[in-house]
């Protein structure tokens, strides 16, 4: 209990109202140079594709502005990209070789255990290298592949290089271009045509170093008809300099495969995450994303999926708890660009003691995309009036075989149910814990039971002594 | 021509959806026939306004203390000309709005519209009817701000896009700070008669008060098969079954214009430009 | 004569906030209740009735605590202790019990995880998770409902009856000191009026008492009811034994009116 504490600890306003006003590109290069982006190439032992890759999405980099919308990212210093960018710690092969302290942190994370109880495969990532891999053997023996990305670009450059940031493209935005210039760690998983892992594969990201970036990139590739769980875990302790958090998640969903992608995201309040996350999905493929986003101060997050196949499918299910000193802009998009395509997306959003939560998302029905069928669904709770909450969904549907619902509420937590609660003996704290716990649970119940308790946990953490 | 902005969306998103600003030429903008009227306290008024010739028509009104206005606008602009039409209304303690909202004219039509429920218990009802045809461009920006007590807003949007049309509508219900006990309802539905129709609804929700019920609903979708096969079985054709169909989805909007000519006037409109779909 | 369980002497409530400063001066303070004044003893089957509105409804939120009312004078007494200062919780967990009469939809939390709590908070003991299992499944049995019930959520999607069962089944897994079934609405369905009258069949006995509200005497047909009283306009205006009933039943409210004025 005591350590999961210091994550809910709120940081002093005082230090985000240092700002430096003044971003002119010509700044910006100073702060990030072509040398830097050729140091990590060759510390990284780069083919000279991937460093031209770099090169070219800083290019992309220094022409991309930030974006016009969403929360204000003035209080990340661009000036002082750098030292997010360069890489703090070293890289160690087998879980022996990794230090004492980093050990220590992954130890009580519960990684290891995890791997030995409920996991096919562990990862984990401490700051920009990934310094644990494991997978078990007998996927091995089936021909599935899940190592970091680094070892992937030596072993397994080909599928790499036909895959890496063709979903997310450097010029998609600031944040990708940078990402495409500096990324460094994440995960690699293929997993051949007709397998499916039976237990989820995890990656744990810790950022550790202050003031520093994580820009991992995660490459998951599932053959024709496999099936994978991903589950992805995020965390940091607290700084009082702002942490940059800018990954890339490509996931290309073959014919007749099943991804399910789980994310619980709890970084530290001094992160501003601005991760990119994509998937194409195949003919007959299933894309499902579990995402809860509890951490950072700032939080720019929508998982896109591009359901390139017909009959391709996106289940979405999301939950945002945006406390104080925190601004989640969270949600998903969808892109129809085939027959029968479907979507889901359902969502959860809770704010409060000043925290601003906002759901934004678009879906798109290409002409192409004939009956094509998507339902959204979010629900916001405002746990007290000086937090914020926004729904800002977005539908733009080409042709007439298209049939879209959107539904979104916003409100508080019902007197009448905190009554009846109470009524039957239990304290309004705890009822009200209780209706909060009950919002959230379609998204708890779609994740593996620890994270599920762990995300029951952060919502207690979250309201203790906070209401009544 | 020099295009400008003509309405701004009350909180942005990804450019490339194209919904964030509505733009007119600044031409259109140059002048503007303005029409601005004061409802006193405690009255009770009625009002119909027709866009025929207009090209760029304001309305401003302000509602008294509990005075209560029911608002017809009809749009019938010149369908090979652009419009532009901009409302802004205000709300006092009380003050009730009932409107009817026809847009249906103009060659590529923008409007804005603010309904500013700053009085405490204030209430509006807004009903929008619209209808894109042929290769007409229909982009709207109706934001509910909702400030006082208690108040409560209903925005009810019923479409029919047909040929090669092109709209945004955009609703927003904007919860202001101390809003306590306001309500809000925002609802949208569009019927799509052409695959080559692009269609995009953007509701937005924003609050900054948490003692406040807001919901809001968008259903796109083809015309339902069913009512067209049980008006076929009666004997109407395909066309005329779907004339019926959208007349029907027109319904809630059109029992609201009690001008009984108007209604006259505007259901042959409307069958008119269905037939010629 | 029983031992005192409930005793509430010259009750007066309002609307809560009506009386506040910051409201309309103009507003009238909406007081609902003008002191009511009723025993009700271990063991026994109390019935009010009265029209829609006399405040029935509002007796039972009262007692039970809803913060909608403000008690402005007199006391409730639950064994001879003033509760009317209680939160509504610390009241349930001295033994009182509230069957609504429309009963809330809470999502997210499945009725086995509400009992479980609620059993927790009441007794104040750690529930043994294996025994409340067993002894859920059985009071299920004995209501006839399907064991897949507890992990539904709370009254979402349930019908008129399912709500009822749930509040029955709450009741016999909760085992108060005082029962008050607010069974106001008289559209219940014969389902819905079996599963009341069976549960507080189950749930009654010497060391519990009922307070019913309700006008259907199938409700009341399997019990003992010692005491009716009738509400009007916020006021006792008449008690008697179960020979009331039939007379309200047969004549309505309208000779007790007539009595008023």
């Amino acid at each position: 209990m005591e350590k999961k504490k210091t994550y809910v600890e709120d940081i002093e306003r005082t230090l985000y109202d240092i700002r430096n006003e003044d971003r002119s590109s010509y700044k910006v290069e100073q702060g990030l140079t072509e040398q830097i982006i050729r140091d990590i190439a060759a510390k990284k032992h780069d083919p000279q594709w991937m460093l031209d890759f770099r090169l070219g999405s800083l290019q992309e980099y220094y022409r991309q502005s930030l974006p016009e919308w969403g929360p204000d990212l003035s209080e990340l210093n661009m000036d002082q990209i750098v030292t997010y960018v360069q890489p703090d710690a070293k890289m160690a092969g087998r879980w022996e070789d990794v230090p004492e302290d980093i050990k220590d942190t992954f130890d009580r994370l519960g990684i290891p255990e995890a791997e030995q109880t409920s996991l096919a495969g562990v990862g984990a990532q401490y700051d920009s290298e990934v310094v644990y891999h494991s997978i078990q053997e007998d996927l091995v023996k089936q021909g599935v592949i899940y190592t970091d990305m680094e070892t992937a670009l030596r072993e397994h450059e080909a599928i790499v290089r036909e895959h890496f940031m063709q979903l997310v493209p450097p010029k998609d935005h600031k944040f990708a271009a940078l990402h495409g210039a500096v990324w460094s760690g994440g995960s690699f998983v293929y997993v051949p045509e007709g397998v499916k892992v039976e237990i989820p594969l995890q990656s744990y990201f810790r950022l550790n170093a202050a003031g520093a970036g994580q820009f991992e990139h995660t490459l998951i590739i599932l053959e024709k008809n496999s099936s994978l769980h991903f589950i992805e875990g995020c965390s940091a302790p607290k700084y009082n300099v702002t942490n940059l958090h800018a990954g890339c998640v490509e996931l290309f969903v073959g014919e007749g495969a099943r991804l399910r992608y789980s994310t619980i995201e709890n970084w530290s309040r001094n992160m501003m995450n601005l991760n990119t996350k994509r998937a194409i999905v195949e003919k007959n493929g299933i894309i499902e994303w579990v995402s809860g986003s509890f951490g950072s101060h700032v939080s720019m997050l929508y998982p896109c999926s591009v359901l390139h196949g017909e009959n391709a499918r996106c289940e979405f299910t999301g939950v945002t708890f945006a406390s104080k000193g925190q601004n989640l802009d969270t949600g998903a998009s969808v892109i129809h660009a085939a027959p029968y395509t479907s979507a889901n997306i359902s969502t959860r959003t809770i704010s409060k003691s000043g925290g601003q939560a906002t759901y934004r998302s678009a879906v798109k029905v290409t002409e192409k995309a004939h009956h094509a069928k998507c339902s959204v669904n979010c629900e916001s709770l405002m746990l007290d009036d000086i937090s914020r909450s926004d729904t800002l969904p977005a539908m733009d549907i080409q042709g007439d075989e298209a049939d879209i619902g959107h539904e979104a509420t916003i409100g508080r937590i019902s007197d009448e149910a905190v009554f009846y609660l109470m009524s039957r003996g239990i304290s309004e704290d705890e009822a009200k814990a209780m209706i909060v716990r009950g919002f959230v649970e379609p998204i708890a119940k779609e994740l593996p039971l620890e994270y599920a308790v762990e995300m029951n946990n952060l919502v207690n953490i979250e309201l203790e002594g906070a209401m009544g | 021509m020099a295009e400008k902005i003509f309405s701004k969306i009350p909180m942005a998103t990804w450019r490339w959806l194209g919904v964030n600003n509505a733009t007119a030429e600044e031409e259109l903008l140059a002048v503007a026939d303005t029409r601005s009227f004061k409802i006193p306290a405690g009255t009770d008024k009625e009002a119909v306004v027709v866009i025929r010739q207009e090209q760029y028509g304001k309305i401003q009104v302000k509602l008294g203390e509990n005075s209560r206005l029911k608002l017809t606008y009809v749009q019938l602009a010149d369908t090979d000309k652009d419009y532009a039409g901009e409302i802004e209304i205000q709300l006092s303690d009380g003050a009730q709005l009932e409107m009817a909202a026809v847009e249906a004219g103009g060659k590529k039509a923008v409007s804005k519209v603010l309904v500013n429920l700053a009085g405490n218990s204030s209430r509006a009802d807004v009903s929008v009817l619209y209808l894109g045809d042929k290769q007409r461009v229909l982009d709207m920006n109706y934001v509910m701000v909702q400030s006082g007590k208690k108040c409560e807003a209903k925005l009810e949007v019923y479409g029919a896009l047909l040929d090669k049309a092109e709209k945004i509508f955009r609703g927003t219900l904007d919860f202001k700070r101390g809003a306590k006990g306001a309500a809000g309802q925002e609802k949208e539905q569009v019927v799509v008669l052409s695959s080559q129709v692009r269609n995009r609804s953007v509701p937005l929700m924003l609050s900054g008060e948490s003692e406040v019920d807001g919901h809001h609903a968008v259903s796109i979708g083809k015309i339902d098969e069913a009512k067209l096969y049980y008006l076929m079985s009666r004997g109407l054709e395909m066309a005329e079954a779907k004339k019926l169909v959208v007349e029907a989805a027109f319904a809630p909007v059109m029992s609201r214009i009690t001008d009984t000519e108007l209604q006259g006037e505007l259901q042959h409109y409307i069958k008119e430009r269905l037939s010629d779909a | 004569m029983s031992t005192n369980l409930l005793a509430i002497k010259n009750l007066h409530a309002i609307v809560a906030g009506s009386n506040a400063q910051e409201n309309n001066s103009q507003q009238e303070v909406k007081e609902i209740l003008h002191g009511i004044d009723l025993n009700i003893g271990q063991g026994e089957v109390h019935v009010i009735l009265g029209p829609n509105g006399s405040g029935k409804s509002t007796l039972m939120n009262v007692i039970m605590g809803h913060p909608s009312y403000e008690v402005t004078e007199g006391s409730i007494e639950l064994e001879g202790e003033d509760i009317k200062e209680l939160p509504v919780y610390q009241r349930s967990r001295k033994g009182i019990f509230l069957s609504f009469q429309n009963p809330e939809e809470i999502p997210g939390i499945t009725v086995e995880n509400l009992l479980r709590t609620a059993k927790q908070a009441v007794t104040g003991k750690p529930v043994k998770l294996m025994k409340f299992r067993k002894e859920l499944e059985n009071t299920m049995t004995e209501l006839q409902i399907d064991k897949s019930y507890g992990q539904r959520y709370v009254n979402v999607g349930f019908s008129g009856g399912e709500k009822k069962r749930n509040e029955i089944l709450q009741l016999l897994m909760l085992q108060p000191k005082l029962a008050l079934l607010d069974e106001t609405d008289s559209g219940l369905d014969v389902d819905a009026v079996q599963i009341v009258s069976q549960g507080i069949q189950k749930f009654h006995n010497e060391n519990n008492a009922c307070l019913i509200i309700t006008h259907n005497t199938r409700i009341l047909e399997q019990l003992q009811v010692d005491k009716v009283h009738v509400l009007l306009q916020g006021k006792i205006v008449a008690e008697g034994g179960q020979e009331l009933i039939d007379k309200i039943n047969s004549q309505g409210f309208g000779f007790l009116q007539n009595e008023q004025e």
